[in-house]
Formats: C-alpha cells, structure tokens, sequence
C-alpha cells in the first residue's frame, strides 16, 4: 500500500513539477519537495527537520514523512536534514532531480544516511526496463569478476574462458552487440574477442545498472543486447571524511582480495580515492587442480569534484592492471589433441597448486581518464564530458623455443571521447536531450611478437548525434521516443600471411530510434513497452582475422572468397570487392512490475531480430603442418532472440524474504534454419533470506539454489575420433550446418550460502559458493572440453566502515 | 557567445587537432617464427646409394590450402637411416636446431603400416598405451630419453601403405612413460609409402 502510494505520488507531483519548476528561479517560486524515510525500515519519518543552508527557511516533515519548501529563489540549494536518533545528512539540490527520498539511517546502524534522487530517464528512457545492483548485494560480489557479479540478474549471463575470464551476456547478446559505460565513457577495449573480459575492477564500483532494452539512441553503436552502466561512489559535498576498508580470503585459489575506499566534501570540492588488490593461485575443480588458472589485480581511482554555482566539474582517474592464467591443459595443437583431452579424467599438466602464472596467460592494463563538466541555465543544463583510454592487452601462447616468454599478441588502443548533451528546457511538456558524440581510436600492434599481427593496425573516427524526448500523455501514462544518426570512418593497416603490407578504409553509417510507453496501473502496477533499433559495424576480427584459434582455423570476411566454390585465402580482398552489411537489431521489449506488502513481481519479455547477424560458419577442412583442421568463414545471416525474465519476492515476515527468479531464452538462425552456437541456457533460481536485528547485533543469513538447464537448442555433435581415424573426413560434404565436437554439458545444480554479521563499523561475512561440491560445466565456458568449473569455495570477509 | 556555440567551437577544435595526429603506420612486419611450413625426411641407406629425401610443404601457412605432401619409395630388405629436419621457409630457417636444443620437451612418435619394415616390427608408437612398442631411435636428450631426429629403419618385402610423423611438444612431462596423447602437436603428417 505504501508502495503505490509513493509510486503514485512521484509521478504525478513529478509531473506536475517538472513544467513548472524550470522557469520558477525569476519569480522565487521554486519548490523543492520530498519523502522521509526510516532506512532500515522504510516507515514514514515524522519530525525530521529540514533547513535551506544560509537562510533561515526551515520546515519539517509531516506524518507521512513528506516535506515542501515554496517561494525558494534558487534552483540550487543544500539541505541540511536532521532528527534525533539518526545521522544528519546534508543534500545538495537541484531543481533537474526532483522528487527525493530522504533515507535516514538510526545512529546507531552502520548503514549511511541516503538521498535517492526520482531520475526521469533510466539510462535514457523510463519505457526502458532496467535492473539494479548496489549496495549489500554487490558489496557480496565485488570480489568476483565484473562478468560474474553481472550474472546475479536475470537475462544476463556469461561467457567464459574459465574463471578468470568472464564477459557478460545479456539476452543472449555479448562482446561487440552489449555496451560498458564505466563513469560516462564507453569502456573501448578489444571487445571482439571472445576470451576478452572488461578490464573494470568490480571491487571499485558503487552501483550497476542494467539496461535490458536495445539502447542505441543514447549511447551508439554496439547496444544490441543493452547497456551497462557502471557507476564509482558519488563525490558529495559537505561530508566528513569517510570510507570504507575491505578484506577477503576464498579457499579456491588461496586468494586474498582488498580495497579501501575514501572520501571527502567540502562546501565547493570533494575528493575520492580508492585501490584495490587481489592474489589468487590456482582454482580447484572438485576432483582435481585446475593448473595455471592463478590471477592478480591492482586497481586504483581517484577522483576530484567542483562546484561553484551553476558549475559542477568533476575529474577522474582510473587505472587497472591484471594477470590472468589460462588453464594449461586447454592448449591443443588439432583436432586429436582435442578428441585427447576430451577423452582424459584430468587434464593434461595437472599439477600440484601453485601462486605461479605461466603461459597461457593474459595481461592486460587500461587506464581512464575523464573530464565532466556540467552547467546549470536557468531552464536547462549544459554537459560536456572528455574521455582518455588507453588499454594494453598481450596474450602469451605457449611457444618454442626463445618465444617462450614472448606475447603472441600485443596491442595498444588509444580512444578520446568527447559527448556534449544539452538537457533543454521544457517546451509544451516534452522534455528531453539534444546530443552529439565523437569517438577517435587508434589501434596499434606493437611490434616484436615474432608472429604476423592477428589483427590489423587501424583508426576509427565516429561522430553521432541524438535526440531523446519524454511526455506525459496522462497523469499515469509517460511516452519516450528518440532517434540518432551515427557515421563512423575506419582506416586499416595489416600484413598478409606473406609479411606485405594492404590497407582499407571503410565507411559505416546508420540511423536508430526508439518509441516507448511507461503506463502505472491503478492497482500500482506499472507496464512498459518500448521498440528499439540498434546497430553495430562489423569488428576488426569480423573483418580480418586469419588463421589458427585453438582447433580450428579462421578467416575473416576480407581474408578468404570462393573459387568454383573452393575456398582460397591467398589474397586479401579489396575494399570493393565484397559489401559487408552493418548488423541491425529490431528489439521489442516489455515488462510488468507490480509490488504490495506481501510481494513484488517483475516480468520482461522481448524479441529481438538480428538482421545481417555475423557468425562464424562452416568453410570446409583443410590438411595443416598439424594434421586435418576444421575451417570457419564469417558469414551473415538473420537471427531470431527471444525469451522471458522474471522475478518474484515474497515477504514471509519482517524476518523472512524469499525470492524466485528464472530466465528462459530461446534463439534461432532464422536466415539458415540453423542453431546459433554460445547462447545461454535456461535458469531457475530460489533464495530464502533471513534478517534479524539484536541491540547493536543486526544478522542476516540466506541460501540460494541455482537450477541452470542443459543448452537443448544446440548443434549437431561429430566425435573428433571421427576425424581422426579418417583424416579425408568432410563434415560439410552432407550437412553445412554448424557443429560442436561434444554434446553440451548435462543441467546441473548450485547451492550458495551467505551470511553476515553487522555490529557498529564491522561488518562480518561467510560465504560457501557450490556448497555442494558440485562438478559442473556450464554451457557457455569455452573451455568445457577441457575441465569443470570450480569445486566448493569458502569466503570470509571483514569490513570496516570508516 | 552562448555556450552551445561555444562547446561546438571547442569540439572542432579538439577534434582537428586529435585528428591531425593521424596514424597512418601498418603494423611491423615480424618474422612468423612458429610456423613450420616444410618437413624434411632423408633416408639414408646403409649400404651404397643416393639418399632418399621426401619433402612436405606448406604452401601457405595458415592458409586454407592443403599440405603438399610427397609419395616416399624405398628400396626393399635395405637399412636406412632417417633424419628429420623441420624449417620455416619464409623466413629461411632451421628449426631442427630449436626442436633439438630443447630435446626434453620435444619427441616424435611414428605410426606406419603393419609388415613394412622388418625392424621395427609392429605398427609404430603412437596411442596411449603404445609408448614403448617397437621404434629405432639413435638420439637421446640431456635426461637420456629418445627425441626422434634420428632414426634406423630396415625395410622389408615390397608392400605399400602409410607412414606418419607425429612432433609432440611435452614441455614439464615428457618422461621415459609419456604417450602420444601428452601434450600439444606441433607437426601430424602422414604420407604414402611404397617398398619396391
């Protein structure tokens, strides 16, 4: 009940105040309002007092824990908040972000006094469903890979390279087709390849959001799937110094992970500062040690605010550096050392556990820096944010000889960013953003790796521009629409197999949109549905990648063509000679939530179609120096994603909560009547959790049962015994559809506990993940052939709230 | 100058000026040194004769064309010596001398068809469990245990069949009981063989 009369009243004292308020400064009619809430129980506040700094206006919340300051002749103010009991916090306000949920921690709770600000746009568009993760949920997970701590939403998953290497997948969509936006500026990294994860330090995050909706309009290409949005803690002004201090051990791996986090305000500047370090040996599956699967990270981030008046400036910087082991007995020559491995208990170069990374391994750094500036008109804001990355990846091999320590890939891509966006003023209640965007990126190879560079040198210049619009079309009924042009240069450099040198430049451009309807039911449910277009150009390994990965061989769409319908890779085709189609998404998305007292249910279908989806096919085999290999060509075809997201929390008692969730996905070569390969399979999840509050002593406990389905939707299977004992084996003579050399792993079952314990600034935590030792592996780990994932791991944590 | 004009101003500048620091460089050109794009054998009878040197070549290293692999004719009831040489063409390299200096992470398994040779009977070493069927290595690494590089052959009747070479590369496991199953290939060849 109190729910949707919150629900209720933000929407329509938002949009009542919205119009109004941007003009209001000149004629001291400015109002600022809000909700007082005890944050531990989320009751009303009565008797919480509010002042406007350097005035004498003050005022105090009413029963229901509401508030209103009228005639006010800023559209900025800080408000200072206070009651007995509680900890004071002191806001700083304007009139962009109205609609504020004071949550008021007791003084004697470790948690923080908190503002929530009602923000229209949900990355963009309130028609756009989103999912969360912040606070005590991923202070859990912040540890764990940025791909894994993804993973605890429905609809996302991940694609790994064992544990270490972990990239998200939403809705079925990963790499290129999902977009990072860490603090602002897309994450550029060497996204195309599969066993790239984002170099983002989970542990330096404060709150991730999900954009589950096709989200091109706003942020450019390569949102097909969604948007990640990956927030630092905010710099608030006028805060004494604070932070917090992390430490954790986990049994698998012998690993130890640490960050400390401080911050502080003044009345124009605040300051952030954070690092974070993690040590990990060799994980363990449940029968034996998964060799050379250690880690390291360091991480660190800073960050400087400004504000004076209608300037906000903020600065950052961020730096993070990683070490990730491979497992060693992943590494096969051809197809028998494969139908080898598949066929062994254990895999080969098992040893005993050890701290040490040797190759196969990747290191990785990427640093960011970032410029924000805002400034507040009187009816609009004004932002120009300036983005620095430089992101270094080198991947070793296991090689011969000399080259034994030698990266067998070793790239620098540089990117600036500038994006501008003009918040304008209200006009006839449409209220929206007008933006532009420009990307430059340079991709370099850098020499001495003693092997012709899988990926060309080359540089991108991207410009796009963008105008999102929402109205209210009823008191209960929000329309967003939006469209954006994007065109984007691209120049390569790269050697053939023969060490000479061929160039290309490319042109890509392309216009999307969206179109969305945000309803609120009168039973206080809430309904949205938006259609959205998305697109991406084809990357660099689409393009050009050439020869051996892992079993296979593979020749991007410039490197191969057919001759009598043999295939050649002699020559490196001209720019001219082939027209390669930017993928195109069509994404229809809803969902339905609905809370009360006793329960809250989210439901998000969608349907996504791919047009010109690239792929990687069949080609044919060819005889190598290592014996008969399996060829695949990058193609195009249609692709059909579709499936359901929900979600279901009961609330037993104050005490007890249960939650139910499960994703189901299905997906289909549309274009050849085919599976597509790497998509995630069906889940279902059920989690109890239990809190409790004694004097000083609050404690909370939970367990969750993961029931992840076997991949039914998967490729035919050919044994590679099969091709081993008949080396003149076609597979392709009959059937060009695609094949996998296993059948996809059995479902299996996960059981986790958690529990922690909070007593003042302390904060004690266990937690058990495969409690049941279970020997798993999931369908979308690329290394499925060679091992199981990891056995049971033991965490203990402490945290000290500074 | 309102501040709409004036960020677009500051725009076209930054991005003239980032743009003029164009990169227009194709990558290094590196000398692909792990790939072994020809594969010598030489029999070499005992007794008088010119030696019999078999050659399978990569035309195009990881290329979508097949290796050009040539038919081997040996003489019957003769004792040859079989040496092995493996090179990078492209780059006019040896790699023999690499394989051999790191003898104790290297070995060669051979498979051939039943009844071509008298000595060594059988059907070669390569399978799990067949490490130490019958094969006449003469080299040994620095812990004593056969590499492969060299070898003695004695033919037998005229027949016909097939011959492979299998490189594995064991590096921290190659021991005195480690299969064809252990480690990574670098080389699986197989070619054609007549005993006349």
């Amino acid at each position: 009940m109190k729910l949707f009369f919150l629900t209720l009243f933000l929407l329509t004292f938002y949009h009542i105040s919205e119009s109004q308020q941007r003009n209001c400064a000149s004629s001291c009619s400015c109002t600022i309002s809000g909700k007082i809430v005890d944050a531990k129980t989320n009751e009303a506040l009565e008797f919480v007092s509010l002042q406007i700094k350097g005035t004498s206006k003050g005022t105090s919340t009413d029963v229901n824990g509401y508030f209103e300051f009228k005639d006010i002749c800023e559209i900025e103010v800080d408000l200072l908040i206070s009651r007995i009991g509680y900890k004071s916090i002191t806001h700083h306000h304007d009139i962009f972000h109205n609609g504020l949920i004071v949550k008021l921690a007791p003084d004697n709770l470790i948690l923080e006094s908190i503002v929530v600000e009602e923000e229209a746009e949900v990355g963009g568009f309130k028609s756009n469903p989103a999912a969360t993760i912040n606070n005590k949920d991923l202070a859990q997970l912040k540890s764990e890979s940025l791909g894994n701590v993804l993973s605890s939403i429905t609809g996302v998953s991940t694609l790994s390279t064992g544990s270490n290497v972990a990239k998200p997948i939403i809705h079925g969509l990963h790499s290129n087709r999902i977009l990072i936006i860490n603090n602002g500026i897309r994450h550029e990294s060497q996204d195309w390849g599969l066993e790239h994860a984002p170099e983002i330090d989970a542990s330096l995050i404060n709150n991730i959001e999900i954009i589950k909706g096709a989200s091109a309009v706003k942020y450019g290409p390569n949102a097909l799937g969604g948007v990640i949005l990956i927030s630092p803690p905010e710099m608030e002004l006028t805060s004494h110094l604070h932070g917090d201090v992390n430490l954790k051990g986990e049994s698998n791996g012998r690993a130890i992970d640490g960050n400390i986090l401080l911050q502080k305000g003044y009345k124009t500047i605040a300051w952030m500062a954070q690092v974070a370090t993690r040590y990990q040996g060799d994980l363990k599956a449940p029968d034996y040690n998964l060799t050379n699967t250690g880690m390291r990270e360091y991480s660190g981030a800073a960050g400087l605010r400004f504000h004076k008046k209608s300037w906000d400036v903020k600065s950052s910087f961020s730096y993070l550096t990683q070490e990730l082991g491979i497992l060693r007995g992943s590494i096969t020559g051809n197809i028998e050392d494969l139908a080898d491995a598949i066929g062994d208990d254990v895999p080969d170069f098992t040893d005993d556990f050890s701290y040490q990374i040797n190759s196969p391994k990747q290191q990785v750094d990427h640093t960011l820096v970032k410029t924000e500036v805002l400034y507040n008109f009187p009816t609009s804001r004004l932002g120009v944010i300036y983005g620095l990355q430089m992101n270094n990846r080198k991947e070793f091999d296991v090689r011969r000889g000399s080259n034994s320590e030698t990266p067998s890939i070793n790239l620098e891509l540089t990117t600036h960013t500038v994006d501008v966006e003009w918040l304008h003023p209200v006009i006839n209640d449409w209220e929206g953003t007008i933006g532009g965007q420009w990307l430059y990126q340079d991709n370099n190879n850098i020499p001495g790796t003693n092997t012709i560079p899988f990926v060309p040198n080359y540089n991108n210049t991207r410009f796009g521009m963008f105008i999102t619009e929402t109205r209210f079309l009823s008191s209960n009924t929000q329309f967003d629409v939006g469209l954006r042009y994007d065109i984007q240069f691209a120049s390569f450099r790269g050697r053939d197999s023969q060490n000479n040198v061929f160039r290309n430049h490319q042109r890509f451009n392309s216009v999307s949109g969206i179109v969305g309807l945000t309803r609120t039911l009168p039973d206080g449910g809430s309904f949205r549905l938006n259609i959205s277009t998305a697109w991406r150009p084809p990357n660099i390994a689409e393009l050009y990648s050439f020869g051996k990965h892992q079993f296979t061989n593979e020749y991007g769409f410039y490197r191969y063509y057919f001759d009598n319908e043999v295939l050649r890779t002699d020559r490196v085709l001209e720019e001219n000679e082939i027209t390669i189609e930017n993928e195109l998404g069509y994404k229809l998305i809803g969902s339905y939530t609905y809370s009360n007292d006793r329960f809250q249910l989210d439901a998000s279908p969608y349907l996504n179609i791919i047009k010109n989806y690239i792929y990687k096919a069949a080609g044919g085999i060819s005889e190598t120096v290592r014996g008969t290999l399996p060829l695949f060509i990058y193609k195009q075809t249609d692709a059909l994603f579709t499936g359901l997201d929900l979600t279901f929390s009961y609330f037993h008692s104050t005490r007890f909560n249960s939650k139910v969730s499960s994703t189901f996905i299905y997906t289909k070569d549309i274009g050849n009547d085919d599976v597509l390969i790497n998509i995630p399979t069906n889940r279902l999840s059920y989690e109890l959790i239990y809190n409790t509050k004694v004097g000083e002593y609050e404690w909370s406990a939970s367990f969750d049962v993961n029931y992840i389905f076997k991949q039914y939707n998967a490729p035919r299977v050919i044994d590679p015994e099969v091709f081993v004992d008949n080396p003149d084996f076609n597979p392709f003579i009959e059937d060009d559809s695609n094949f996998d050399f296993i059948p996809a792993p059995q479902g299996y079952t996960l059981l986790n506990f958690s529990s922690s314990l909070s007593m003042r600034q302390w904060v004690f935590s266990v937690r058990v993940k495969n409690a049941l030792n279970t020997n798993y592996r999931p369908y979308t780990n690329l290394l499925r052939y060679f091992a199981d994932e990891q056995g049971i791991n033991f965490e203990l944590g402490i945290q000290l709230k500074l | 100058m309102n501040p709409l004009k004036l960020s677009v101003l500051f725009l076209s500048i930054l991005g003239s000026t980032l743009l003029s620091c164009n990169d227009d460089d194709a990558p290094a050109a590196e000398n692909e040194e792990e790939v072994i794009d020809n594969v010598i054998l030489t029999f070499t009878p005992a007794t008088a004769g010119s030696p019999v040197i078999i050659s399978a070549i990569d035309p195009d290293g990881e290329g979508a064309s097949d290796f050009i692999i040539q038919q081997i004719y040996l003489a019957s009831n003769t004792v040859y010596t079989l040496n092995v040489e493996f090179r990078n063409n492209a780059l006019g390299e040896d790699i023999t001398t690499e394989v051999a200096e790191e003898g104790t992470e290297h070995i060669i398994y051979f498979g051939f068809t039943s009844n071509l040779f008298s000595d060594p009977a059988g059907d070669g070493n390569i399978g799990s469990t067949n490490r130490n069927d019958a094969v006449n290595y003469t080299d040994e690494d620095e812990n004593g245990i056969e590499i492969g590089l060299s070898s003695v052959w004695i033919t037998g009747d005229p027949a016909s069949g097939e011959f492979r070479l299998l490189l594995k590369h064991q590096p921290g496991i190659k021991s005195e009981v480690s299969s064809s199953t252990d480690g990574e290939t670098d080389i699986d060849l197989i070619w054609n063989i007549v005993i006349n």
